[in-house]
């Protein structure tokens, strides 16, 4: 399946856009809109406004992230910002603080 | 589906891709080798080997440390080592390398700079 990976010693500052799937194991910095899924790693940092389908964070994002279905902040991961989505799930162990809003 | 247990995730390998599908604009930088399916616009400036594959497509000026170029490129290419286009490849822009190979078939519209080793007398006939 068509992936864009983002490897872990590589800094993008400027805007990301795409439809297919997104992996962050580096640095992205601007803004990021995708149609699918965006999954950023544990090494992964994501300083932009994010906008996709579904974000898996087990990594550090600081910014605001408008998912269209999901947002999954995993245990040691590390989100500053705004997340508005309709469903959002944080793990036992994530560090986040920014609203939350889950209405359409 | 819950994967509750499970880091990420994606059927990925560890290669670095930008996908076919996906845009970048901007400044891109690394230390790792980079394929680039889809559209890359800005700078890159990478030490490692990049591959821009036939669907590639690049309006950038690329600092990298070699290149192939199968696809699109529209900027001007320096490189420490290598900077080959295969055929079917369309680069326009001035390359800068040690070792440039341009592959039958390919198309280049643009200057070659390569170190030219010249005996002193012609050197400095040759500019």
């Amino acid at each position: 399946m068509a992936n864009t990976v983002i490897g872990s010693t590589i800094v993008i500052d400027g805007e990301i856009t795409g439809d297919e799937d997104l992996v962050v194991q580096g640095t992205v910095k601007g803004r990021v809109g995708l149609r699918q899924n965006i999954y950023v790693e544990e090494s992964g940092v994501v300083e932009a406004n994010v906008e996709t389908a579904t974000i898996t964070i087990l990594g550090t994002v600081t910014g605001d992230v408008v998912a269209t279905e999901r947002a999954e902040l995993k245990s040691n991961c590390r989100v500053v910002g705004d997340i508005h989505a309709p469903r959002v799930l944080i793990a036992d162990g994530a560090s986040f603080k920014g609203n939350v809003d889950m209405d359409g | 589906m819950a994967n509750t247990n499970s880091r990420a995730t994606a059927p990925s390998s560890d290669a670095c891709v930008i996908g076919p599908e996906t845009a970048v604009r901007g400044a891109l930088s690394g230390q790792e080798d980079l394929v680039i399916e889809g559209r890359v616009e800005g700078s890159v400036s990478l030490a490692g080997h990049l591959i821009v594959a036939e669907t590639g497509e690049v309006e950038a000026d690329l600092d990298i440390e070699s290149i192939a170029v199968l696809g699109h490129v529209r900027g001007d290419i320096v490189a420490s080592r290598s900077i080959t286009i295969e055929r079917g490849a369309r680069v326009s822009g001035n390359v800068r390398a040690p070792r440039v190979i341009i592959n039958d078939g390919a198309h280049f519209d643009g200057a070659v700079e390569m170190e030219v080793d010249l005996p002193d007398d012609l050197r400095k006939a040759a500019r």
